[in-house]
């Protein structure tokens, strides 16, 4: 055994193989993060409603897909949606008939399930007294949402917002099981050609690495945009000291 | 429209029973050795020393930023060969299980969120109460053991709850390594009854429960442990950055 776990040829000659599974893995980031997103907008708002009949549908869906394994919500959906008769016969079999849509479908439906919580963190710490203010100045409800809600729930939840995708991308190896050959299947195929124990997935660990990392420092990049107006304080305001940090933003422009 | 007879039934039940019980097993292991590390680490890392403090930097955000999977896998086929490298001739005689090297990957991945956990927490504390011990002449353990960590372990146990329902989710990766736990069990079922929706689905409910036994249970402890304080402190925002 040489020095260094790392075969340098192996790892020169898999890395067009490594970065096609990265791809997919990035693919299989992308869309369920959009696809989940705009599930949990609507799922929200029926969770947060003051009728029974709609906010207990919600909370039993955000239990059980954010309760559940990953690995389960899976297998669940590529074994278990199959079984239904209805559905192999019907138009929707194009998407649960393929892995792929297995794979969006039960991501899509987790990351929906932890976002709804994240999102109604974030709207429920906006003070109620610039929602009041608002109603007073006349603005309609739709646009209060939109324009005084909405911009603030996202800075206090944008931390929250960061660990779920990172901890999503990294939930993300276990496609493999249903025959999708993203980075870790890639990794584990290039084991079970060549016993190297170390190379495949000391690689695939760096294109985790590094994949994860790209979204941390955008989130951050991001965080600080959002909070320009205050450049002296970058870390996000918790809603304690935003009042503070709105002030010494005025502070600034005042003279 | 379920195909099964009573004692089919009954005989995967008992294979289930027997899976949650290694799928619990797996887990607590796990979530003990990440605790022990993790407050170990977040210990001894806050000290002043550039090369431990850099050191802590690179472990936090390699086992950060990979998947536990890949850890758990990376353990399991290479996990032979790292203890031949560490111990020699003796080492390459141990066969690495599945199980050993879920609660090795498992353990090392989370001793990094409880070490970051720990370490907000002894930084939230006060000055006052390591200067207060050194002033009454309290040795560094006893001042450890007695003064600051039970402390910090109210501080910390939000984040620690999140830790440990976020693991249990993460406990049936190790069935990709082999081990016969709670879903490997159910996904033999599931193919030889047919029955899939089931068997996924009673699994999934049983992880949920389980999940919110353990947090009414978090609850109750947490009342205890702030049965000093006069009212409930702010949280600080302890969440475990899983």
């Amino acid at each position: 055994m040489n020095a260094l776990p790392i075969d340098l040829d192996l790892a020169w000659e898999s890395l067009p193989a490594l970065f096609d599974g990265l791809m997919v893995t990035v693919f299989l980031t992308v869309l369920p993060l959009i696809i989940g997103l705009a599930l949990a907008f609507p799922i929200c708002f029926a969770r947060m409603s003051s009728r029974r009949a709609l906010a207990l549908p919600a909370e039993t869906f955000v239990v059980f897909f954010r309760g559940a394994p990953l690995l389960i919500l899976l297998y669940l959906v590529y074994y278990g949606l199959g079984q239904i008769e209805a559905l192999r016969n019907g138009p929707f079999w194009i998407v649960f008939g393929s892995p792929f849509g297995c794979a969006i479908v039960a991501l899509s439906l987790n990351h929906a399930a932890y976002m709804v919580e994240v999102l109604r963190g974030s709207l429920l710490a906006v003070p109620h007294g610039i929602v009041e203010a608002s109603e007073a100045l006349g603005i309609t409800r739709r646009n209060i949402f939109l324009w005084v809600r909405m911009p603030l729930a996202l800075r206090y939840g944008l931390k929250a917002y960061q660990n779920e995708v990172v901890s999503f991308v990294k939930g993300t190896a276990i496609v493999s099981v249903v025959t999708i050959t993203d980075l870790m299947a890639v990794a584990n195929s290039i084991f079970e050609q060549t016993y190297d124990p170390f190379t495949p997935i000391l690689c695939a660990a760096a294109f985790y690495w590094a994949f994860v990392n790209l979204i941390r420092v955008g989130f951050t990049f991001w965080g600080g945009w959002l909070n320009r107006h205050n450049a002296e304080d970058v870390a996000m305001p918790g809603p304690g000291r935003l009042a503070l940090a709105r002030l010494a933003g005025r502070a600034k422009v005042m003279p | 429209m379920t195909n099964l007879s009573l004692a089919d039934l009954a005989g995967y039940l008992r294979q289930l029973g027997e899976g949650a019980l290694i799928t619990l097993e797996l887990f607590f292991a796990s979530f003990t050795l990440a605790f022990v590390l993790g407050v170990l680490i977040g210990v001894v890392t806050l000290s002043r020393n550039r090369f431990i403090r850099a050191a802590w930097r690179v472990y936090a955000s390699v086992f950060m930023g990979v998947p536990s999977l890949l850890v758990i896998f990376l353990i399991f086929y290479g996990g032979s060969a790292m203890l031949a490298a560490v111990l020699g001739e003796f080492g390459a005689r141990i066969d690495i299980s599945p199980f050993g090297a879920g609660v090795a990957a498992l353990g090392i991945v989370y001793a990094a969120y409880i070490a970051e956990l720990v370490r907000g927490a002894i930084e939230n504390l006060p000055k006052g109460q390591f200067e207060g011990a050194r002033a009454l002449a309290i040795p560094p353990l006893i001042m450890w053991g007695r003064v600051i960590l039970p402390q910090v372990m109210r501080l910390a146990l939000p984040g620690l709850v999140n830790v440990w329902s976020f693991m249990l989710k993460e406990t049936p990766l190790v069935s990709l390594a082999g081990l016969q736990d709670l879903v490997a069990a159910a996904k033999i079922a599931a193919g030889a009854t047919k029955e899939p929706f089931l068997f996924f689905v009673a699994t999934a409910l049983l992880f949920i429960a389980f999940s919110a036994a353990s947090l009414w249970l978090a609850n109750r402890l947490e009342a205890r442990l702030d049965r000093g304080q006069r009212r409930a402190p702010v949280r600080s925002s302890a969440q475990a950055e899983a």
